[in-house]
């Protein structure tokens, strides 16, 4: 597909209400159905159905969720059972059964949190109560009322230490004891008894948990160790009966957690309509956006599942909707790698051509002249082949990258970097560098015309005719570029400049600035200077961008030359020094060069090609799917 | 891609996405046009489902969406330091979507009230709104906040709230754990980033300490050691010793005279804490202004933009609002330009 999206249509299935969740399933089903939540229809279908029936999914979900997240998770659905529409006297049931399930689940929920934080704290006073065993400390003494001292014991968040330390000495106050393991801290904070109050504030917005001593601490050390140990297994029973009691409600209660499960990511696709689907009374409509492939599939499914009649209109985008309409990005087999490199950059618009064909020939032959070497192609091969599993799509780009090299290895006559096994069938880049830059700016040339024609056909279809004409990048500056190029080349060549070029040069110049003028609305000074600032960066990014296409030459030059330098390297070697300088060399230049070759290739693509033709703010075609889908759980 | 290329992506982006900023020329004149102008300008027209609330409210969404998606866009060739840097500065949507959450739980409104609230965020954010907003209490949102990556916030929120139940202080925690991980995200930049983005970000910490610690000490009557808990390190010219020199103040008058001279660039310390914000915020805006036009580095010129983007949008927003809500003129350009409105 050239220009993006094209073969989208825009749909409305008029049907009766009733029908509405099952059409929804199974457009879900086929997976080509992206809704339209335009309020289109208002007039003549003001609601939007299923309002409460969302709310209602969406409150199921958050039961489910809690209760799965309690009970543990539930078995795989089997993907061979069938989808069943869910209906609204169904919903209820299974919301009011999760909701009532939650409510005999959730005082377990409770009771286990409280027993975790009771753990918690019973650690942190086991641990508290040995580190002032070991500092010899009368905790009974620190934990007294004071006349003027004012001490703490407790914890705080790891994380808060450094900042309560340094803020509490601002205010004369001392953290005397810091132990700790895992998230928390274990303290001793002391300070005056009348700036209790700062105290207070400060340890309360540092999160600070007091610890309370139990009175047997110094007395009788042996009861209570007794009395701790007792504490942690009572809790340890009541947890252990909990699960119990959690265990026994999930044996009598899976198969309906199941269906409920079921039931709710059935009705899933109605949910996510929004407000693409609309009603009045019995009568509705969806709308939304389709692969024209997929039409008749649509109609016949429909027609297939629906008991009640139905009507399916489809059309061609319109004008005004242009930015609206999704566009597939999804390529398949050897153009599926590229169409991931395009999407880095961004979505094309619908009607924007769609450079993943253009990108991935124009990268194939950039690479492959930069690269150019039947051996070191052929490894690329084999190394994406090998790799293939790990690489996934990008599989094809080696392969593809690979057998351009290779493609230019024999035009070059270059295996491994020897030049004298086979005659190239074109030529040998060392042979005649400067013809070598030539043949580079003639491509950049040609690159940069063919991306401005784009960029034209771009504007035009969004309906940005002053950008067509006269944008950098549009028709008057390609015009100004190829005439001082044209004139350029018979300088070069000991002619004149000629007429017609200087003619079309001043003409479109006089045109640029006279646009760049009228465009601006700055004070007079700064519109002189904004003019010609904008009209020289016009051209002068023309000239650039040319330039830039030099390294066409340079990297195919380079290449030769390192494997020279290889060569150079192991010829001074013994026999294995020779041959273990050979294979490292060849290694180095593979993996070296070939990634900066394949970086300066990008390069090139995404900021001479992309950003001249390409906006890149399209909207990505996302059906509706069957199943729990991310868009709702996510806003 | 290698550095130099990640410069050219975003200069190239951010030179395009320049001519989405308005101006304060162009505010302005929105600011004098009627609703139904102003609707066709600003794209409220598009949005027609619902009374005026829910309009409001989707309208503010699709602003913040756009700037969501140009973040998303300048995001693509990032990685390291850089990208963490970016996405967290986007994580501030998620702090105002828990916050929204926690302020709905403790007024019990109905999910579907809380949700109008909430932002809709880009996939590089990662939090469960939905799982949030279905929980019966205040501990039970904090315990799910725990599953994510605010599990430390979370778990200090919930000693707090279970101490003293204390909404500001968890306002006050959210904000400081953003900018300190900014910060943080900030040191591991390394050159021109590191210093630019050190300094633009060390104005924004300077405005939040001065005017929240004026608030909380002055309005709210907290103890000065307290508010000095609560303020963010990493400020460009406000560090704590000074900010301590002004909490012992008795008046704001006093603690105002405590303050350095080049806090401000051009103009004096106002008096009331909401012509601080204003000139604090006026002077953060010049200098990303220039910061995105010539500032070395291009990630802090990206995060100069969407600071301004993000200014202007939230303008925007008070511009619609206000002429939706029958607002007078004085009212709007009080709430636009506080301090012109001071000076007349």
């Amino acid at each position: 597909m050239i220009l993006a999206g094209q073969d989208m249509r825009h749909i409305t299935i008029k049907l009766m209400r009733e029908d509405l969740p099952r059409a929804s399933l199974l457009l879900a089903e086929l997976a080509a159905f992206a809704p339209d939540e335009r309020p289109l229809l208002e007039a003549e279908l003001p609601e939007i159905p299923g309002t409460s029936f969302r709310s209602r999914i969406r409150r199921a979900w958050g039961h489910f969720d809690r209760l799965v997240a309690l009970l543990g998770e539930l078995p795989a659905q089997d993907p061979d059972t069938p989808l069943l529409v869910l209906r609204r006297e169904q919903l209820i049931e299974i919301d009011q059964w999760l909701a009532e399930a939650w409510k005999q689940c959730a005082p377990c929920d409770e009771a286990l949190h409280r027993i975790e934080e009771e753990f918690s704290e019973l650690h942190n006073l086991e641990r508290s109560l040995e580190d002032f065993a070991d500092l010899d400390i009368d905790l009974s003494r620190l934990q007294a009322q004071h006349t003027h001292l004012d001490m703490r014991i407790g914890s705080v968040p790891l994380e808060n230490e450094p900042r309560l330390r340094d803020i509490l000495a601002l205010s004369n106050h001392l953290i005397l004891n810091v132990a700790g393991d895992g998230d928390t801290l274990r303290i001793v904070v002391a300070g005056r008894r009348e700036d209790a109050s700062i105290l207070d504030s400060v340890l309360h917005a540092a999160a600070f948990q007091p610890l309370s001593i139990p009175e047997s601490f110094d007395d009788n050390p042996g009861a209570l160790r007794a009395e701790l140990a007792a504490r942690r297994d009572k809790l340890s029973q009541e947890c252990t009966q909990l699960r119990g009691q959690l265990a026994n409600w999930m044996t009598t209660n899976r198969r309906q957690m199941l269906r409920a499960r079921q039931m709710l990511e059935a009705a899933e696709p109605y949910v996510n309509l929004r407000g693409a689907a609309r009603s009045r009374g019995p009568l509705a409509a969806l709308q939304g956006w389709v692969p024209a492939s997929y039409l008749g599939q649509i109609e016949a499914g429909l027609r297939e599942s629906l008991s009640l009649p139905f009507l399916l209109e489809a059309r061609r985008p319109r004008s005004d909707e242009r930015h609206l309409v999704p566009v597939p990005v999804r390529q398949r087999g050897l153009l599926q790698p590229f169409a991931m490199l395009v999407q880095q950059y961004g979505v094309p618009r619908f009607g924007e051509f769609d450079p993943t064909i253009l990108f991935a020939i124009t990268f194939a032959g950039m690479f492959g002249m930069m690269f150019g070497d039947i051996g070191h192609g052929a490894v690329i091969i084999v190394t994406g082949l090998v790799l293939r599993r790990r690489l996934r799509a990008f599989t094809y780009l080696f392969v593809l990258a690979g057998a351009s090299a290779m493609l230019f290895g024999w035009l070059y006559g270059s295996i491994f970097g020897v030049e004298h096994w086979i005659d190239p069938l074109w030529i040998a880049p060392m042979s005649d560098p400067i013809y070598m830059l030539t043949v580079a700016l003639a491509w950049g040339v040609a690159f940069l015309t063919l991306g401005s024609a784009i960029a034209i056909t771009n504007r035009l279809q969004s309906g940005d005719q002053a950008g067509a004409l006269f944008g950098p990048g549009g028709l008057f500056s390609l015009i100004l570029y190829l005439a001082l190029l044209g004139g350029m080349v018979n300088l070069a060549q000991g002619d004149d400049f000629p007429l017609v070029a200087t003619v079309l040069l001043l003409v479109t110049l006089l045109l640029l600035i006279a646009y760049q003028w009228r465009s601006s609305d700055a004070p007079y000074g700064e519109r002189i200077f904004t003019t010609l600032i904008e009209t020289f960066e016009i051209v002068n990014n023309y000239v650039a961008s040319s330039l830039s296409f030099l390294r066409v030459a340079a990297f195919s030059l380079n290449h030769v030359a390192l494997s020279l330098a290889v060569f150079t390297l192991a010829n001074s070697m013994d026999t294995i020094g020779h041959w273990i300088t050979l294979v490292l060399g060849n290694l180095f230049v593979i993996v070296l060069e070939g990634i900066i070759v394949a970086i300066q290739t990008l390069r090139l693509e995404y900021y001479e090609g992309f950003s001249r033709y390409f906006y890149g703010d399209g909207t990505p075609f996302r059906p509706l799917r069957v199943g729990r889908s991310q868009a709702s759980p996510t806003r | 891609m290698n550095k130099l290329a990640n410069q050219a992506y975003l200069r190239t982006r951010l030179a395009i996405m320049r001519a989405n900023l308005l101006g304060r020329e162009k505010l302005a004149a929105l600011a004098q046009m009627p609703l139904d102008e102003l609707a066709k300008h600003t794209g409220f027209d598009a949005v027609t489902a619902g009374n005026d609330a829910t309009r409001l409210a989707a309208f503010e969404r699709a602003l913040m969406q756009t700037w969501l998606d140009e973040l998303s866009a300048l995001l693509r060739p990032l990685a390291g330091p850089a990208r963490r840097l970016l996405t967290q500065w986007a994580s501030r949507y998620e702090l105002l979507n828990i916050k929204a959450l926690v302020r709905g739980k403790i007024g019990q409104l109905p999910n579907e009230q809380i949700e109008q609230s909430l932002f809709e965020l880009p996939g590089f954010l990662s939090l469960d709104h939905e799982r949030l907003l279905n929980t019966d209490s205040i501990p039970e949102l904090l315990r799910q906040l725990q599953k994510t990556r605010y599990r430390r916030l979370a778990t200090q929120a919930l000693r707090q709230y279970e101490e003293r139940p204390d909404p500001f202080l968890l306002d006050a925690t959210l904000d400081q754990q953003f900018y300190s991980d900014l910060s943080h995200r900030a040191q591991q930049l390394e050159g021109d980033d590191r210093t630019e983005t050190l300094d633009l970000i060390g104005r924004f910490v300077d405005r939040h300490n001065l005017v929240w610690s004026l608030r909380y000490r002055f309005n709210y009557g907290l103890q000065p050691s307290e508010v000095l808990y609560l303020a963010i390190d990493g400020g460009r010219v406000l560090n704590r010793s000074l900010l301590q020199q002004m909490l012992q103040a008795d008046t704001l008058g006093d603690a105002l005279r405590q303050l350095p001279k080049n806090l401000l660039s051009h103009r004096e310390m106002p008096e009331e804490i909401t012509l601080i914000e204003a000139a604090m915020r006026d002077d953060l805006f010049n200098h990303a202004q220039r910061a995105m036009l010539r500032s070395p580095s291009a990630l802090s010129s990206v995060l100069a933009y969407l600071v301004l983007r993000h200014g202007e949008i939230t303008s925007l927003y008070s511009i619609v609002h206000a002429r939706v809500r029958g607002l007078g003129d004085d009212v709007l350009a009080q709430a636009l330009d506080p301090l012109q409105e001071a000076a007349a």
